[in-house]
């Protein structure tokens, strides 16, 4: 019976992927974009010179929830490569470390949700977001899923995106020269209420100094206009011109407040089995003159790598050194929760994470 | 055809090991009669493999008649081969056997120098029978086994023609259980594949052969070099010599027994039985004995309950044997001891045996440097020294002269002949 | 420091660290965790790769080289990303002195670097009075001018057992110990030598010893010059010298009961000419004479004298060998007995007639409380298993041998037994045999055997022991506080150091 639904249900996802016409990138409009056109793809040369990349990734993970209060432990790294050798930072240290506590607070009728940060070491404040700009309203409609208001530990989370916005305004200003590259994990938009002035900062700096400031996306959400993923479209057309080795599509443009950067398609390799969202900051971008084709050969020559091909190694080095594990979850948590017990708040907190993890006692009883 | 020759093989004489007049007496009797023999065998010559004399400088009385039986032989035209033994030895030739030599009674086989670390050993050749002897002496304590360390032994073994080798050792492979304690050399020291190897230094005789070594005789004492020589024969043991028969090799070996005098041997076991007891007991088993013109052997052995072993009287036992018309009597009372004034326990009545195991346990209570006095070695140097001390003045022998005689012999076996001369 | 790895992870007994790239760290390697002024001395038992990349991309990667495809990929950082992870034990804590170490209890602090172990971390490893030599301290296969030796008289009363395979060096370190305790007078060693290489009578031995004269005998049925023939009296062998060595039916039993009751010490040789006894049946007396014929080699000729087909037996000579050879062991001297020309039996009675007399005057030394004034007394056996093993002790009974490994130690004696075939020693002898010094085995069942034994827990050991190669051993023994891995020296090596030219005077001949 299931092999038959089966059947019939991946008929319909046959039909329902249909590619044969693949239309334009469906963005927001202020996007300007590019027809899906096999001429549009662009093969990356190899450069003699030597590029230095600078990678970076940040994680976290809750280590205590309640409908009203958020702890999370955060984590931002970063690492230098210079054709492909890893270099020892000059003066920034590699990785950064805070916990955060974000907190409701009832005011002027409404509810907000604020952050403090607690640096594990007190000297890397400097390099953490001010806690100020990690005030939000539960209505913020940058934060809200839907109609619902937005969720605790979502906002907790965006002291660590404005953690790394900061962290590489640093990098910039302290261990990146003309020519060299930035490569954040994601897109280079800034979507949340106060984020787009470090993004700002960032692209002060780039320009100051003439660094490239770029982003990758493990992951791309985007569709074309005929309903298709703009990551699978953009793929089939390429197979069906037969291209190989590695090469990249300009797939928009964008200059608003949120967003500055071209966004391209790339692939990094010839044995790539994926390709990637990558976008490249650029104040005035314009497509024919500001694609930085020597950044993409040096991320090119960084994504060798056999474990993935075709991704940078640099940013799978970020991601492990960045990555909270679920181990070290639980080590912050004992130390948090012994802490509470010492000072005696147990109860008075229990009451309020008792509200909603009533999931975790069911698990425990299924033995999850 | 082949002419088929004979030599005589005599060994430890000992004459002047036996300050009884009678034991003197026998043991003359002996070597005389043992003489008299070899010429009534017609043997073509004689020889003896070390202590003829049981001193280098033995009593002049024994010398002389010793002689004198000697030079009878010698005017038969019997030639007398000769080696040390470990008695009339003598480090600068000054041994009676030295004398004899250079009155040409008696020959020295053993000649040979050291050269590139080897003892090269010249054959001497009997001018009658063209039989090659060689051979090597004894020395004190045993030391003519570095001789043998460093012998040529293939120059000797390639030699041709019937070859006798003369020596005065125990062999290890050989020895009698009673002498296990005895320096040895191992057979393989000796030359293989000798037509005759002559040996002296063992009183019992014996006629051996191993692999390489096809005949290996010891004859044996002729009388008694020690008291214990006369417990063995009280017990059975032929005393006598060999005649050898040879042409280019051996054909005959015999003994040749020489008896001198009968013996009776009577052995008492003391043990449980306290002094007073053991003594009567004694007594009247010994009443029992034939002993008349015999050579008694009186043992004693065993552990008293009570009393002391002095209770039995060796003067006692003595007189009552002599008056029952025994030639002489020997009595061994090492083996006797009191439950009461028990000294240190030992194994084995040989009074040798005892020695050497109470010097052993001594030395190992006192801390020394030197590795000459130090267990074995200090040991045997110990037992050798007391032996010369042991010593007593000889019949005739001025006080001076035993004195240096004592002294210097002493001096010989501790090596410091240089020091005090 | 230099630095060869570092703690990553791990338990007590298995303690992970992570290789320095462009180090090698070995199989049995000893490492060292400076805490403080102490140190943690750790041993390596395994080694494996680790790697941050899956293996389905290393695989991959292999598989595009091996296949010749060049696809432009590679691994990019490998030293930090492909490495070796060593799994070692903690085997020692030495205090801030260097003179004492304790077994250790806790772990080492985590995350700790190591090093190599130095010359320095070992001082606590002292010469005792009467050593015996077994070789130097070894760090996987490099060897550390550290010398390693026991107490020669504590050990061998202890039983030493020596298991090892086919030429990886095991009368090699027998010779080398015994080089070392020569002359010292607090041991004697029996050595009942079947392959006829401990005296050196063509190459270098312990002929060589410059107390060689004094202190070691050799005994053969082909004795070079100066050495003694290999030649035993009939008298010397009584009825309980063949116990457990040669098997008798009951009837062949009381028959020799028999014989030795009336003729004593004659019993054999009237037993080989034939002499009729009332109560033995003419059969009986048949079978026996073969049996002696097979064993001894002696029967009689054809004009009625006795003799000995291999030599060694005799009714007229050699009646003071065995005297000679025990006064020998008892005043601290080797005695080697070359056995190469002698069947299994004929060499092991012959042991047999030496260890009991030994062992018999031992035993009246203790009752008379002598004891401790004599030297302790090994005997070096070869192939033990034919006298040790489970299944000639459970068919022919107990031996003098297994006498020795049970009791021997209370009596100063003890057994230095060689084999290849550990797993066939009954366990209560193994666990009184207290050193025993590992050589390599390939056999799992025998390296089990070894490791289940042991004095300490070297359960993590086995493939170290399986990869030590000729002349690496582990001392394994309750005289040492740890599994000391060592490297034994070549015996002609080992000996030059000690041989001396003997200045030799002029000797006079005087005759």
């Amino acid at each position: 019976m299931s092999v038959e639904a089966a059947r019939r249900l991946v008929q319909s996802l046959d039909i329902g992927t249909k590619e044969d016409s693949f239309g334009r990138p469906f963005l927001r409009p202020d996007y300007k974009t590019f027809p899906i056109e096999a001429r549009n793809f662009r093969q990356i040369k190899t450069v003699n010179k030597k590029g230095r990349i600078s990678f970076i990734d940040g994680g976290n993970q809750e280590i205590l929830h309640a409908p009203n209060f958020s702890v999370q432990i955060n984590r931002v790294y970063f690492n230098i490569f210079e054709d492909n050798v890893r270099k020892n930072p000059r003066n920034l240290p590699a990785r950064i470390e805070f916990f955060s506590a974000t907190y409701s607070d009832f005011e002027n009728d409404d509810l907000f949700f604020k952050t403090v940060i607690y640096p594990l070491n007190e000297k890397y404040r400097v390099y953490m977001p001010d806690e100020k700009d990690l005030c939000f309203s539960s209505c913020d409609r940058t934060m809200m899923i839907g109609l619902q208001r937005a969720d605790i530990s979502r906002v907790a989370s965006v002291a660590r995106r404005f953690a790394e916005w900061k962290f590489a305004s640093h990098i910039i200003e302290e261990e990146l020269e003309e020519k060299n590259v930035l490569v954040v994990d994601g897109t280079l938009q800034a979507p949340y209420t106060n984020e787009p002035k470090y993004v700002e900062r960032i692209q002060r700096f780039a320009e100051q100094k003439g660094v490239y400031f770029t982003g990758l996306s493990k992951s791309c959400e985007l569709y074309t206009t005929t309903g298709l993923s703009l990551i699978g479209a953009i793929k089939k057309l390429a197979i069906n011109n037969n291209l190989s080795g590695v090469w990249y599509y300009p797939v928009a443009s964008i200059s608003s407040i949120d967003h500055k950067a071209i966004v391209l398609i790339v692939k990094l390799h010839s044995n790539a089995e994926r390709i990637f969202r990558f976008e490249v900051f650029s104040k005035e971008p314009d497509i024919e003159n500001e694609i930085p084709e020597e950044a993409i050969a040096w991320l090119s020559e960084n994504s060798r790598d056999t474990s993935f091909p075709g991704y940078p190694y640099g940013l799978i080095d970020a991601d492990a050194f960045a990555r909270v594990r679920n181990d070290e979850v639980e080590r912050y948590r004992l130390i948090l929760l012994s802490e509470i017990s010492k000072q005696g708040k147990w109860e008075k907190f229990a009451r309020h994470i008792q509200a909603s993890d009533a999931h975790s006692v069911l698990n425990m009883l299924v033995g999850d | 055809m082949i002419q088929v020759y004979k030599f005589a093989h005599l060994a430890d004489c000992h004459l002047g090991a036996n300050r009884d007049p009678v034991l003197e007496d026998l043991e003359l009797a002996a070597f005389k009669k043992a003489l008299d023999s070899c010429l009534e065998e017609k043997v073509d010559f004689i020889v003896i493999t070390g202590d003829l004399f049981h001193a280098n400088i033995p009593d002049m009385h024994i010398a002389n008649e010793a002689v004198k039986k000697v030079k009878e032989v010698r005017d038969k035209n019997i030639p007398i081969y000769a080696i040390y033994g470990s008695h009339d030895y003598s480090p600068n030739e000054t041994s009676m056997i030295d004398i004899l030599d250079s009155a040409g009674l008696i020959k020295k086989i053993v000649k040979g120098e050291v050269t590139g670390g080897k003892l090269k050993l010249e054959f001497f050749i009997d001018p009658k029978t063209k039989a090659k002897l060689v051979g090597i002496s004894a020395r004190k304590v045993g030391l003519e086994k570095s001789y043998f360390e460093i012998l040529d032994r293939t120059s000797l073994e390639r030699e041709s023609g019937f070859k006798i080798f003369m020596f005065h050792s125990a062999l290890s492979e050989l020895k009698p259980e009673y002498l296990s304690q005895m320096e040895s050399i191992p057979v393989s020291l000796l030359p293989r594949g000798f037509d005759y190897y002559a040996g002296g230094h063992i009183h019992q005789h014996s006629e051996l052969s191993l692999p390489d070594y096809k005949r290996i005789v010891y004859p044996g004492t002729l009388f008694a070099g020690y008291p214990r020589d006369f417990e063995e024969s009280a017990k059975g043991v032929k005393r006598g010599f060999y005649i050898v028969s040879f042409e280019e090799k051996i054909v005959d070996v015999k003994f040749k027994e020489v008896p001198v005098c009968e013996y009776v041997y009577f052995e008492y076991d003391a043990s449980n039985k306290n002094s007073i007891q053991a003594r009567k007991e004694l007594l009247e088993e010994l009443e029992k004995i034939q002993a008349e013109k015999k050579l008694v052997v009186v043992k004693i052995k065993g552990e008293l309950s009570g009393g002391k072993t002095s209770d039995i009287s060796s003067t006692e036992i003595r007189s009552l044997l002599i008056e029952k018309g025994a030639t002489y009597v020997s009595i061994n009372r090492y083996g006797l001891t009191s439950k009461e004034y028990s000294a240190i326990k030992t194994i084995g009545g040989d009074i040798l045996m005892i020695e050497n195991k109470l010097f052993r346990e001594n030395i190992g209570t006192i801390k020394i440097t030197d590795e000459a006095l130090k267990g074995e070695k200090g040991t045997k140097l110990a037992v050798d020294l007391l032996k010369i001390l042991r010593q007593e003045q000889k019949l005739g022998e001025k006080k001076n002269d035993y004195i240096e005689r004592i002294q210097k012999q002493a001096l010989d076996v501790l090596r410091l002949q240089e020091v005090f001369t | 420091m230099e630095v060869v790895g570092q703690i990553v992870s791990g338990k007590v007994g298995e303690i992970l660290i992570r290789q320095k790239s462009g180090e090698s760290i070995e199989l049995g390697d000893l490492l060292v965790v400076e805490e403080g002024s102490s140190l943690l001395i750790l041993q390596v038992f395994d080694l494996c790769y680790g790697s941050q990349i899956p293996p389905s991309a290393r695989e991959l990667l292999a598989g595009i080289k091996l296949e010749g495809f060049d696809a432009g990929l590679e691994f990019l950082e490998p030293e930090l990303r492909n490495y070796v992870m060593a799994t070692v034990k903690a085997i020692a804590r030495v205090s801030s002195d260097r003179k004492d170490i304790k077994i250790p209890k806790i772990l080492p602090h985590f995350f700790s670097s190591v090093r190599r172990i130095e010359k320095e971390d070992l001082a606590f490893l002292t010469k005792p009075s009467n050593p015996v030599y077994l070789g130097k301290v070894r760090s996987g296969s490099k060897i550390i001018d550290v010398d390693i030796y026991l107490n020669a008289k504590d050990t061998f009363r202890h039983h030493i057992l020596i298991p090892a395979t086919t030429g990886r060096g095991k009368s090699n370190l027998v010779k080398v110990m015994l080089w070392s305790v020569l002359g010292q007078g607090t041991v004697g060693a029996l050595v009942l030598d079947p392959h006829d290489e401990y005296y050196g009578r063509h190459d270098k031995g312990l002929k060589d010893h410059p107390k060689a004269k004094d202190n070691v005998l050799y005994y053969s049925s082909n004795p070079p010059a100066g050495t003694n023939t290999l030649i035993v009296n009939l008298k010397s062998i009584t009825p309980r010298h063949f116990q457990g060595i040669v098997t008798f039916t009951d009837p062949q039993q009381d028959a020799i009961k028999l014989y030795y009751n009336r003729f004593n010490e004659d019993w054999i040789e009237n037993i080989v000419r034939g002499v009729d006894v009332n109560g033995v049946a003419p059969r009986t007396l048949e079978v026996l004479q073969r049996k002696f014929d097979t064993v001894l080699g002696v029967f009689l000729d054809d004009s009625g004298n006795l003799r000995c087909r291999n030599r060694v037996f005799s009714d007229s000579a050699g009646m003071t060998t065995i005297s000679d050879i025990v006064n020998a062991l008892e005043n601290g001297k080797i005695v080697i007995i070359d056995t190469s020309h002698l069947s299994d039996e004929a060499e092991l009675l012959i042991g047999s007639i030496i260890v009991n007399e030994i062992f018999h005057r031992y035993q009246a030394y203790k009752s008379v409380g002598e004891l401790d004034t004599k030297p302790t007394v090994a005997v070096v056996l070869e192939e033990a298993p034919r006298v040790l093993s489970s299944e000639v002790l459970a068919t022919v009974g107990d031996n003098i041998y297994s006498t020795v490994a049970r009791e021997g130690r209370k009596f100063n004696i003890g057994l230095i037994a060689i084999t290849q075939l550990t797993s066939l020693i009954p366990r209560p002898i193994l666990a009184n045999m207290n050193t025993k010094i590992i050589l390599g085995n390939e056999m799992a069942i025998e390296r089990r055997a070894v490791i289940d034994s042991a004095a300490q827990d070297l359960s993590e050991d086995e493939r170290n022991i399986a990869s030590l190669d000729k002349g690496e051993a582990i001392v394994t023994s309750i005289f040492t506080k740890f599994a000391v891995p060592i490297q034994i020296p070549l015996f002609e090596e080992y000996i030059e150091q000690t041989t001396s030219k003997e200045q030799k005077g002029k000797m006079v001949f005087v005759g």
